[in-house]
């Protein structure tokens, strides 16, 4: 019976082992599996398929790639960027101070302000109202504000951050307001430093968010020279020839036929290469992000 | 406290009120004008389109303006559920994407927190979590991309395993029937690392002596898993699955147009509501597609509503929102 029992345990534990092993290999194997291809030959890509390790390693199709549409890269690059730390900054002053002053349990009207707030999430007009109004009235199609001031507020990392705020003892803020200080100066000066965790969480969410964004650029962006990285990707998927109508190919490349498949995977690469580079820093503050939006106050 | 201050306005109950409402304003005006940029955000991209809604009852034109437009009625919505549109197609898919989506959403990061817990080795905990986490961080572009490389017809890793079998090869770009199980799976891939997480916080919270108890009771580690584990992990489950239904008439548009984008062969079989309102705008004119937004909108109003009403009688008190 005993040994019965612990058998069965350790079954238990191998089957987890297994689990958590497989489930963690299939997330990485479509990550390696793109990372080869862009590596490989377009030769052998077209003869063997695709593979997880590279077939006759070359670094072409990158070479390929730079010189026939690097310009265009790097401005969406440029563009992905300005996008991501604009837009990152404004959410960041805008979302942190409506939350700061909703964590005030002396403010009057603070249940109305939320529910403002929280009514958004629940009914929208739907995406014809919606675009009528950003381009009609706001002058959004084709405006790099378009990619940014859509997304700017966002409600559930608002409630996450007014989670971390509302933990911070009010006497602090009294013994503050004694000396003089006004609630803008208290939110400087001892909110935010006291929710540094707060402000990296919610950040990189927000940036993660911009880095990620393609849609608004659907929606709204023609101008070639306006589409984010992600966008472009989107026009090379759906198109492989728009990689080869930049300018005229030079040197090394000129003589290489387009590499329609190691292409695809190498601007993906190009694409999540930050991500990728930055993940080991910021994957803990996604992780503490997530459980404190999970532990509803 | 609500009738003692209806009661300290006595004198004009609207005097007194705006009194207050100015004295409030002026003690607090630091922390009201900290709300107004985030307001304002809001009122520009979520209030004021509300008025556009209007175009949903009328056959808008551009020359006269969303008000100037003849008024048409329920028009649109009867269109949207006549046999000629594609109505009920779009709604189904919406279902089922989603129902099925949420069932996934279920079994596997509950599975993994719960296998998650009983490994030991520090190490592969790092590990496997980082490489589960991952695709959370991957935009659906990227999701496309991948999808592509396995199913690709003359190159993709599925149909090289199945040459490989020696089995017959599947044109999987042509075939729409596979698609919507591809992109349930594909929203599992991306999102079971991420929703372990909740449930693992879950975890975290567990009382360690009942655990102890049961070990001391001769319980083997599958019924501590079965009697202990999991009935605690309802609770959030429950709340997560209402929320999930709540946002069942809501499709993912970056998902499916990530993944299948333009592709006219397979997006019939995988419109969801939110890309059809994408695809008839630019098709069959805004008064239409606006009525569809209007419709979602409204159901998912319905479902929330109902879906806060279910977790509050669940969850002693405490709704979603």
């Amino acid at each position: 019976m005993r040994k019965s029992k612990l058998f069965s345990d350790h079954l238990v534990t191998w089957f987890a082992y297994l689990f958590i092993g497989l489930f963690g290999l299939l997330c990485l194997y479509p990550l390696v599996l793109t990372l080869s291809v862009s590596l490989s030959s377009e030769h052998e890509i077209v003869m063997h398929g695709y593979s997880a390790l590279p077939q006759k390693f070359t670094l072409n199709t990158y070479i390929y790639i730079f010189a026939n549409s690097g310009m265009r890269i790097l401005k969406s690059y440029g563009v992905t960027i300005f996008v991501t730390a604009a837009g990152t900054i404004g959410a960041m002053i805008i979302t942190s101070m409506i939350a700061f002053a909703l964590s005030i349990q002396s403010l009057k009207y603070r249940n109305i302000i939320a529910f403002l707030c929280n009514f958004t999430i629940v009914f929208s007009a739907g995406l014809i109202p919606w675009y009528v109004v950003c381009v009609n009235y706001y002058g959004l199609k084709n405006s790099i504000l378009a990619l940014i001031l859509p997304s700017v507020f966002s409600v559930w990392n608002m409630f996450l951050m007014r989670t971390y705020f509302s933990s911070i003892s009010p006497s602090l803020y009294e013994a503050a307001k004694i000396d003089g200080a006004s609630y803008l100066l208290i939110y400087w000066r001892i909110a935010i430093p006291l929710s540094k965790t707060a402000v990296l969480t919610v950040g990189l969410m927000y940036a993660l968010q911009y880095w990620n964004d393609w849609w608004n650029a659907l929606i709204f962006i023609n101008n070639k020279d306006l589409f984010p990285l992600q966008y472009y990707l989107y026009t090379i998927l759906s198109n492989v020839n728009a990689i080869s109508s930049g300018r005229v190919p030079s040197g090394a490349a000129a003589g290489i036929a387009l590499p329609s498949e190691t292409v695809k995977m190498a601007v993906t690469v190009i694409t999540i290469g930050p991500i990728i580079f930055l993940y080991p820093f910021v994957q803990k503050y996604f992780v503490q992000g997530i459980m404190t939006g999970a532990v509803k106050e | 406290m609500k009738s003692k201050k209806i009661q300290n306005g006595a004198p004009g109950p609207l005097g007194g009120r705006r009194k207050e409402f100015i004295r409030e304003m002026k003690r607090n005006k630091g922390l009201y004008l900290m709300c107004v940029p985030a307001l304002v955000v809001l009122v520009m991209f979520c209030y004021i389109p509300f008025a556009g809604t209007w175009m949903a009852f009328t056959d808008f034109n551009v020359v006269d303006g969303i008000f100037g437009s003849k008024f048409v009625g329920l028009d649109n919505f009867k269109y949207f559920f006549s046999k000629s549109s594609m109505g009920w197609r779009v709604t189904y898919n919406t279902l089922f994407i989603n129902f099925f989506g949420i069932i996934l959403g279920l079994i596997v990061p509950i599975s993994i927190a719960v296998f998650f817990n009983e490994v030991r080795s520090k190490i592969f905990k790092k590990l496997t979590q980082s490489f589960m986490f991952f695709p959370y961080f991957l935009s659906w572009v990227v999701v496309g991309a991948i999808i592509y490389g396995f199913f690709s017809t003359d190159v993709g890793v599925i149909n090289n395993m199945l040459r490989s079998m020696g089995l017959e090869t599947v044109k999987w770009y042509a075939e729409p029937k596979y698609w919507k199980g591809i992109i349930i799976i594909a929203s599992m891939w991306k999102w079971s690392g991420y929703s372990s997480i909740i449930y693992m916080a879950a975890m975290a919270n567990f009382d360690g002596s009942l655990y102890e108890a049961a070990e001391v009771d001769g319980a083997s580690k599958l019924q501590r898993i079965l009697y202990l584990t999991v009935p605690m992990l309802k609770p959030t489950a429950v709340v997560l699955t209402l929320m999930s239904i709540g946002r069942i008439f809501y499709g993912d548009f970056g998902m499916i147009y990530g993944i299948v984008g333009n592709n006219p062969v397979l997006i019939d079989a995988v419109t969801v509501i939110d890309t059809y309102v994408y695809q008839t705008m630019r098709t069959l004119g805004f008064s239409y597609a606006t009525a569809i937004g209007l419709f979602q909108s409204v159901m998912g109003l319905i479902l929330v509503t109902v879906a806060n009403r279910m977790a509050k009688k669940y969850n002693d008190g405490e709704g979603l929102f």
